[in-house]
């Protein structure tokens, strides 16, 4: 059974998630305990995935073949459908399921049964399925499908509480923009299919010359991943789907934000890194810093809290991208500090789940206490939620990169890896944590500090457990990061700077 | 070991451990001060009430909004600027999709 678990990690919670509302009609409590047992499936074979790939390379898993590892035909021509797991894949998969491990149990005491609670969990499995689907394929059709998959999960997700006014008309934009986006991809997969026949996305990119056919896919693929993944000025659809989505679900559409960012970095370093130029470096890298600058300022605008934090989440995409395009910038003379910057963007992705994670959950319990969220109408609730307010103190200072929390560990990796490359990347990227740190010591001050208001709704202990998880989370990441980094983070920004190579001939041979 | 508490940054390391340590020594000598500081402070007293020129105010709050705000107000025609863009209108959303997508096709094509 092992042998299969990268399928495993995707089929069972898209199967299982369609049979939760059959669960649910035997009992609530045994659709509960399907969910939570799909949940703990996918983070056990997640998990048995990533420690093969970190101490063994890469993993191919191929359906429909007489043994999983018959990647190619006679001729040397795959043809099967393919997972194609190295340790940036793997990478992504762990961050997926510690955030689904965090999700579901507080999801299951969060929303309540007469507003759905059979649904949201099953588009939550779905998600997750397309999420893991996206992380682990190797086939550029199947990554297409896997990204419908995540658009039409998180839609209905953020578009679940049907009774507002609001929810609807967020999905309504985020799911016009996503089948834009949706499309888009789809075309560019035509193009090169109708250029070189094929799918797999290993013998595509050993096949590519540079026509102007593959630079206009490229543009497209650039085009709708940026959007999905949120980098200003497409960023619009984010704010408003985090904001109305339950917020433990939010988590979710984090992590389906960071999946695409996952999907460039595939596209930009294993698809086309053997005929990339700089100038789309450069445009991830003003891009990531549009997008950083722009959500922070927005964030001070806000004064709604679950909108603030989603801008704070949007503006940590920023990071990412600066990080990670630094790396592009450099990938034709790899001197070191493109490197640093690269595991600096690879690191940040696994901080801003935990981080914007448990500001989102420190969100629901606001919300489910004080039924609002509106910063003008909080305050005091420090002294009746001492450990909400502890938690998102926390989360508050490491998404604003304040050492020694885990934030600061991945930005001054970036910092240094930006500097190197123009200092004035990294100023622009310094002055705009300053400006987050003000921002959500503003938010801690609104709504937890001030005269005692009373309490009358606690916070289920699952929600609790869950923050304090990515808490504790946060601590270890920011005190112990060099263990991390070298067990996970260097690997993957090996895998996609270095390790091309090693990705085509681990599918194609030779 | 020592590769699990700290990281190259290319330039130099970053150790957490070694910051905590530090911390905690500023931390201390912080502590150390304020107990030699003055002890007339009495809790649940007049003293605990802000003074507003002498006014007394009934439940006396900061606000979220009320920090910062001199900054707020400097920003707020880039802030107006700002959320004139995020107008929650799809057709001005798509719009800026379109123009990111033919400035990328541009770059990528040229």
């Amino acid at each position: 059974m092992s042998a299969h678990a990268p399928i495993l990690a995707i089929a069972v919670p898209l199967l299982g998630g369609f049979a939760t509302p059959l669960l649910a009609k035997l009992h609530k409590r045994i659709r509960d305990l399907w969910v939570l047992l799909i949940v703990l499936f996918v983070g056990v074979a997640v998990g048995y995935v990533a420690v093969h790939v970190f101490t063994q390379g890469i993993w191919v898993y191929v359906l429909g073949a007489r043994h999983p590892q018959e990647t190619v035909v006679s001729g040397g021509f795959p043809i099967r459908i393919m997972l194609v797991v190295d340790a940036m894949g793997a990478f992504m998969g762990v961050i997926t399921a510690l955030m689904a491990l965090v999700a579901f149990p507080a999801a299951l005491k969060y929303l309540p049964e007469e507003e759905g609670k059979t649904l949201a969990l099953t588009l939550g499995s779905l998600l997750l399925a397309g999420i893991m689907g996206m992380a682990y394929t190797g086939d550029l059709f199947n990554f297409f499908v896997f990204l419908e998959v995540t658009s039409i999960a998180a839609c209905a997700l953020i578009g679940f509480r049907t009774w507002t006014s609001r929810a609807p008309e967020a999905a309504f934009k985020t799911m016009l923009l996503f089948s834009v986006s949706g499309l888009l991809f789809l075309l560019a997969v035509a193009f090169l299919y109708g250029e070189y026949g094929a799918l797999n996305l290993a013998y595509v990119s050993v096949l590519l010359r540079g026509s102007a056919v593959d630079r206009l896919a490229l543009a497209l693929f650039l085009g709708a991943l940026l959007m999905k993944a949120a980098a200003a000025p497409v960023h619009f659809w984010a704010p408003d789907a985090y904001g109305e989505a339950p917020a433990v679900k939010a988590l979710l559409l984090v992590v389906n934000t960071q999946v695409s960012l996952y999907g460039l970095w595939r596209v930009l370093f294993t698809l086309y890194g053997g005929i990339l130029d700089t100038t789309v470096g450069w445009l991830v890298v003003a891009m990531g810093l549009l997008t950083m600058v722009v959500a922070a300022f927005m964030a001070l605008a806000q004064t709604d809290l679950g909108r603030l934090v989603a801008y704070g989440a949007v503006s940590q995409i920023g990071y990412m991208l600066l990080g990670v395009g630094v790396g592009l910038v450099t990938m034709s003379g790899r001197p070191d500090y493109g490197l640093v910057a690269m595991k600096g963007g690879i690191f940040h992705m696994l901080n801003d789940a935990l981080t914007v994670g448990l500001l989102f959950l420190c969100v629901a319990a606001v919300e489910l206490v004080k039924g609002t969220r509106d910063l003008r109408e909080l305050g005091g609730l420090g002294h009746g939620l001492p450990e909400v307010a502890l938690f998102f103190l926390v989360a508050s200072l490491a998404l604003a990169g304040i050492p020694p929390l885990n934030g600061f560990a991945s930005k001054i990796l970036i910092y240094e890896g930006s500097f190197r490359a123009s200092p004035i990347l990294a100023a622009v990227a310094v002055l705009t944590s300053i400006l987050l740190l003000a921002v959500f010591a503003r938010a801690f001050q609104g709504a937890f500090l001030g005269p005692r208001v009373n309490v009358e709704v606690r916070v289920p202990w699952p929600i609790l457990v869950s923050m304090g998880v990515l808490a504790v989370g946060i601590l270890i990441l920011g005190l112990v990061p060099g263990f991390f980094v070298e067990a996970m983070v260097t690997p993957a920004a090996k895998a996609l700077w270095l390790g091309r190579s090693l990705y085509l001939s681990a599918v194609l041979g030779g | 070991m020592t590769e699990a508490i700290k990281i190259e940054t290319g330039q130099g390391y970053w150790a957490p451990l070694i910051f905590v340590v530090a911390l905690l020594g500023v931390l201390i000598l912080a502590v150390l001060i304020w107990s030699r500081g003055r002890r007339e402070y009495k809790r649940g007293t007049e003293q605990e009430l802000p003074f507003l020129s002498g006014e007394k105010v009934e439940n006396p709050r900061v606000g979220a909004l009320h920090l910062y705000w001199g900054l707020a107000e400097a920003l707020r025609p880039l802030l107006e600027r700002l959320r004139g863009w995020h107008s929650g209108n799809i057709n001005e959303y798509a719009g800026w999709f379109l123009v990111i997508l033919a400035v990328v096709v541009l770059l990528v094509l040229a």
